[in-house]
C-alpha cells in the first residue's frame, strides 16, 4: 500500500471548552481532487490551519507523505510542501502582484529564479496582464487568483484551497475548475473547501464532510448526496431532491 | 532602467561632494566636527533603519549596541593597546551576541511591547555600564588612551580630517548594505512579514529567521559606528553612549522622519536634525539646562500632531521631490 | 529569631512600599487598557503630584497627605486637557506615532521642569517623619512600620479602593469598562467614548499624581525623579499584565516585595538590572501578565 500524501488521526483542536475540531481522521492521496464541505462554523478553516501549522494540534497526529508535520512552525510545513489561500484574503496589499508571488517563489528559489517562476506561473493563470499592479488595488476575484498564484510558487504537493470561488461568476468558476484540474495532471493534489455545491460536485472526486468539529461523512459525490447524516445536518431538502436517491423531507 | 541609473549617479555625484567638501574647512575646526556628527547619525539611522523600516520593528534600545562597540574596543584598547579596528569586531560579534540574546524574549513581541522591551534592556546597559565601575569606569566615563602622533592602525589621528573620511566611507557602506538587503530576497521577506505576517510564515517564510538577521546586522553596524564615534570623541560616559534620548531616540527619530524604509531617509532625516540641533544648542547653549532637549521633546510633539498618519511621509516627501523617486513610480521595490 | 524578624521587617516594607508602586502604577495599566496606547510619559506625572504637593506643603503649610488631593485634581484636570489636545489626536495613528508622541512628551516635561525649577532637591520636614510605630519589641529586634511609609501605603489604599469602587460600582465605571472593551459597542449604547478617554487618562495620570504625593516625606522631588520610578511602574504594570487595573496592584506589591528582599542581597543598581531582567522576561512568556488566567 502506498503511503498516503497526507494522513490525519484523530486530530482534535481545543480552544479553552470549545472543541473546533474533533477526533478527525482521513487520508489523501496524491493526485485527488478532496473537497472539504460542512456548514459555517464546521471546523473547516481550523482544519486547515492545523494541517498548515498556524495552531498546534491538542492531540492527534498529521503525516506529511510519512513524516509527522503536527506541531512544526508553518514555513517549515511550507517548506514539505503543503501550503494554503486565506479565506480573507491575505495578500502583501503594498507590493504588486508579481511581488507577492515572487515571495512565495523564494521558498525553494534564490531571488532570479524566483522571478522568472513568477512570472511564468502569472502566465499559466492569466495574471500576467496585472503583474505590476498593486494588490490593494485588485478586484476580489483578482486578489484570490494572485494567492493561488502565490501558493503555487512554493511548489506545493498539497494545495489547500480556502474558498477561492467565492464571489465568481459562472464562467471564472469554469476556469478555475479547468485550472485546478490541469495543475492536478501536472502534480500538485488538492483539498478544496468550498460553498458553491455545483462546483465541488464538478471538481471533486470525493468528499469530506465536516459538522461541528466532527467529519460525519468521507466519500464519493454521490455516496455523499445520498448520506442521511449529512442531508440532515447541512445539504437540506433542495439539494437532496438533485442527488438523493430517495425523497427526503425538508428540513 | 533609467531612473536606476540616474539616482546611481545622482548618488556618486553627492558621495564626491561630501568627500570634496571638508577640505575648505579648517580641520580642527567646530563645522567638520559638525559634519561628522550628521555622517555618524544618518549612518546610525541608516542602521535602524533596516530593523525600523524594514522589518517594522520600532527598537528604542540601540543604544545598546552603540555602547557595547564603544566601550568593547576602548576598553581593550587600554587593556591590551589593541588596535580598534580589532576591537571594534570584537564589539561587533559581542553586539550580534546580544542581539541574538535579546531576540529570544523579543520574538513575538510588536509594536508598543516590542519598544518597550528594548527600551528596558538599552537601559540595563546603561545601568550595568554605570555600576560596573571596575571595567568601564563607572558613572565618571572612559578615556580614548591619547597618542601623540595618531596612526591609522591605532584609529586615532590629529586633526578631525580623517576621521570624516572613515564616517564618510562607513556612511557609504551601510547605505549599500541597507540596499542590498531591501533589494535582495531577505526584503521580500521582511517586507511579507509587516504586511502580513501570517500569510508570510504560510508560504514559507521563516520569520524568526529574518527578523533575526535583520536585527544582527544591524547590531553589528551600530556597534562599529560605536567604534568609530568612541575614536573620534576620545572620552564618553554611560548616560551618554548608552542614553534614550542622546542615542536610541535619535536613531529612531532621524529614520523616521526622514522617511522609515526609503534609503535617502536617515541621510535627510540627519541633514535636518543634527544641524539644528547645533544651531539650537549654540544658540541656547548653557543659558537653560534641558533646553534644547525640552525643545526637542516639544518639536516632536508637534510635528506628530501636525500629520499622525503621516509621520513616515512628512520628511518622504520632501526627500521624494528631489530624489525623483515618487510613490508610484517605484512599486516593485515599494 | 532574628531571621524571622529580619524576613518579617523586609516583608513589611515591601507590602508597604509595594502599596505605594500599586497606586503609581493603576493609572498606567488603566490608560493603556482604555485607549490601548503605552504612555512612555507617565512617570512623569508622579513628578508632576511630587510638585504640586511640595509647592503647597512649602507657601502653604499643607501637608502632603492633604497635598495629595491638590495633586490628584490639579494633575486631573491637565491630564483630561493633554488627552483632549495631545493624545485623541493620534489615537487610531500607526503605532509609530503613538510611541513617538508620547517619548516627546517625555522628554518635554522632564525639561521643562528642570527649566522651570532647575535641578534641585526639594524635600519636605513634617512631623512624622522620623517617628515610627513598634509592632514588635524583643531581644533580638524591632519589629516597625515607619510612619511616613505607614501613611503614604494607606493613603494608596484609600485611593486604590476609590478608584476600584468608581470602576466597579458606578455608572461611569461601567461605561469606562465598556469602552476599553469595545468601543464600537458602548458608543452604540450611548456612551460618549471621547469623554471616557479624558476621564480614563485624568484618572490615570491623576492616580500617579496622587502617589507621588503620598511619597513626598520619603523621597525627594526634582525633575528627574520620574525616571526612578519608570522601571517599577512598568515592571508592575506588566506583571500584572497591561491593561488590567486589580493587576496593577499585585504587579506593584510583587514589585515592592522583590525590591525589598533584593535589597538585602543586591546593591541597587542591579536591583534596577533585577527588574529590567525580570519586565522583559514576563513581557516575553506571559505578555497577559501574571495575574490574568492562562486562555487555552
Amino acid at each position: 500500500m502506498t503511503v498516503p500524501l497526507l494522513e490525519v488521526s484523530h486530530l482534535t483542536r481545543r480552544f479553552g471548552g470549545l472543541v473546533a475540531v474533533n477526533d478527525v481522521s482521513f487520508r489523501v492521496d496524491a493526485g485527488e481532487i478532496v473537497g472539504l464541505i460542512g456548514p459555517n462554523g464546521a471546523g473547516k478553516t481550523t482544519l486547515f490551519n492545523l494541517l498548515t501549522g498556524v495552531y498546534p494540534p491538542s492531540s492527534g497526529d498529521i503525516r506529511l507523505n510519512g513524516e509527522a508535520s503536527g506541531g512544526l512552525k508553518s514555513h517549515r510545513i511550507a517548506r514539505r510542501g503543503m501550503t494554503k489561500t486565506f479565506q480573507n484574503v491575505a495578500l502583501f496589499m503594498e507590493s504588486s502582484v508579481l511581488d507577492n508571488v515572487v515571495t512565495g517563489g523564494l521558498l525553494h528559489n534564490s531571488l532570479p529564479d524566483a522571478r522568472d517562476k513568477a512570472r511564468r506561473i502569472l502566465d499559466r493563470v492569466g495574471l500576467s496582464a496585472i503583474a505590476d499592479v498593486r494588490a490593494g488595488d485588485l478586484s476580489f476575484p483578482e486578489r484570490a487568483r494572485v494567492e493561488v498564484a502565490r501558493a503555487l510558487c512554493t511548489e506545493p504537493k498539497l494545495l489547500l484551497l480556502d474558498e477561492v470561488m467565492a464571489a465568481l461568476t459562472p464562467a471564472e468558476m469554469e476556469e478555475v475548475i479547468d485550472l485546478v484540474r490541469s495543475l492536478r495532471d501536472e502534480g500538485t493534489t488538492f483539498i478544496v473547501v468550498e460553498h458553491h455545491m455545483k462546483a465541488v460536485m464538478k471538481l471533486c472526486e470525493r468528499l469530506l464532510v465536516l459538522n461541528f468539529g466532527e467529519l460525519i461523512a468521507d466519500g464519493t459525490p454521490e455516496e455523499i448526496g445520498r448520506n442521511e447524516r449529512v442531508i440532515e445536518a447541512y445539504l437540506g431538502a433542495n439539494f437532496a431532491k438533485t442527488h438523493a436517491a430517495q425523497p427526503v423531507e425538508a428540513t | 532602467m533609467t531612473t536606476q541609473r540616474s539616482l546611481f549617479a545622482l548618488a556618486c555625484a553627492g558621495v564626491i561632494v561630501m568627500a570634496l567638501l571638508p577640505l575648505g574647512l579648517d580641520p580642527r575646526g567646530y563645522e567638520i566636527r559638525i559634519l561628522c556628527i550628521t555622517l555618524l547619525f544618518a549612518s546610525l539611522g541608516q542602521a535602524w533603519n533596516i530593523v525600523g523600516g524594514l522589518a517594522n520593528q520600532i527598537s528604542l534600545g540601540h543604544a545598546a549596541y552603540f555602547g557595547i562597540g564603544a566601550y568593547t574596543s576602548t576598553i581593550l584598547l587600554k587593556l591590551f593597546a589593541l588596535s580598534p579596528w580589532l576591537g571594534g569586531m570584537i564589539g561587533m560579534a559581542l553586539a550580534v551576541a546580544f542581539a541574538l540574546l535579546l531576540s529570544l524574549p523579543t520574538a513575538r513581541l510588536k509594536g508598543h511591547y516590542y519598544a518597550l522591551a528594548t527600551l528596558a534592556a538599552g537601559e540595563a546597559m546603561r545601568v550595568i555600564a554605570n555600576s560596573w565601575a571596575d571595567v568601564t569606569g563607572g558613572p565618571v566615563g572612559i578615556s580614548v588612551p591619547y597618542l601623540p602622533d595618531g596612526s591609522l592602525w591605532m584609529m586615532q589621528f590629529p586633526t578631525v580630517l580623517p576621521n570624516y573620511y572613515l564616517f564618510l566611507a562607513a556612511l557609504v557602506v551601510v547605505c549599500l548594505i541597507f540596499w542590498k538587503i531591501k533589494t535582495g530576497a531577505l526584503g521580500y521577506r521582511l517586507r511579507a512579514i509587516k504586511e502580513n505576517e501570517q500569510a508570510a510564515e504560510v508560504i514559507g517564510v521563516d520569520t524568526y529567521r529574518a527578523k533575526l538577521i535583520a536585527a544582527c546586522v544591524s547590531a553589528a553596524i551600530t556597534a562599529f559606528l560605536g567604534t568609530l564615534y568612541a575614536q573620534f570623541q576620545f572620552f564618553f560616559d554611560p548616560d551618554t553612549i548608552f542614553g534614550v534620548a542622546t542615542i536610541s531616540v535619535k536613531m529612531a527619530l532621524i529614520a523616521i522622519l526622514g522617511g522609515v524604509g526609503r534609503l535617502s531617509g536617515p541621510l535627510v532625516g540627519a541633514a535636518f536634525i543634527i544641524p539644528m540641533e547645533e544651531i539650537a544648542n549654540s544658540y541656547f547653549g548653557s543659558s537653560a539646562a534641558g533646553l534644547s532637549q525640552f525643545a526637542y521633546g516639544a518639536i516632536l510633539v508637534l510635528v506628530i500632531l501636525l500629520n499622525p498618519h503621516g509621520l513616515t511621509a512628512l520628511f518622504g516627501q520632501i526627500s521624494a521631490r528631489f530624489t525623483r523617486k515618487g510613490a508610484t513610480r517605484d512599486r516593485s521595490i515599494a | 529569631m532574628q531571621n524571622l524578624l529580619t524576613l518579617l521587617q523586609t516583608t513589611i516594607d515591601g507590602i508597604l512600599i509595594g502599596g505605594v508602586y500599586a497606586v503609581i502604577s493603576i493609572g498606567l495599566s488603566l490608560v493603556f487598557g482604555v485607549m490601548h496606547i503605552v504612555n512612555f510619559a507617565h512617570a512623569e506625572f508622579l513628578m508632576i503630584g511630587m510638585f504640586i504637593a511640595w509647592f503647597a506643603w512649602f507657601y502653604a503649610g499643607i501637608d502632603p497627605m492633604l497635598g495629595a488631593f491638590i495633586a490628584l485634581a490639579v494633575t486631573f484636570l491637565i491630564g483630561m486637557v493633554m488627552q483632549r489636545t495631545l493624545i485623541k489626536p493620534i489615537l487610531h495613528a500607526p503605532q509609530v506615532s503613538q510611541i513617538f508622541l508620547t517619548v516627546g512628551l517625555l522628554f518635554a516635561l522632564e525639561n521643562g521642569a528642570l527649566l522651570l525649577f532647575g535641578a534641585d532637591y526639594r524635600s519636605v520636614s513634617t512631623s512624622y517623619q522620623t517617628e515610627a510605630l513598634t509592632l514588635l519589641s524583643t531581644e533580638a529586634g524591632r519589629l516597625f512600620v515607619p510612619l511616613d511609609k505607614l501613611y503614604a501605603f494607606l493613603m494608596a489604599l484609600l485611593s486604590g479602593g476609590a478608584l476600584w469602587y468608581f470602576l466597579s460600582r458606578t455608572r461611569w465605571g461601567r461605561a469606562m469598562r465598556a469602552t476599553a472593551q469595545d468601543p464600537m459597542a458602548a458608543r452604540l449604547m450611548g456612551i460618549d467614548t471621547d469623554r471616557m478617554y479624558m476621564i480614563a487618562f485624568g484618572l490615570g495620570v491623576g492616580t500617579t499624581a496622587f502617589g507621588g504625593a503620598v511619597i513626598l516625606p520619603y523621597i525627594t522631588a526634582s525633575p528627574t525623579v520620574g525616571s526612578q520610578f519608570v522601571v517599577l511602574m512598568f515592571t508592575a504594570v506588566v506583571l500584572g499584565g497591561l491593561g488590567s487595573v486589580a493587576g496593577a496592584v499585585v504587579g506593584g506589591i510583587m514589585v515592592g516585595l522583590i525590591q525589598s528582599f533584593s535589597a538585602l542581597f543586591l546593591p541597587i543598581q542591579l536591583m534596577n538590572l533585577t527588574l529590567f531582567v525580570i519586565f522583559i522576561l514576563v513581557l516575553a512568556f506571559r505578555p497577559e501578565g501574571l495575574v490574568a488566567r492562562r486562555r487555552a
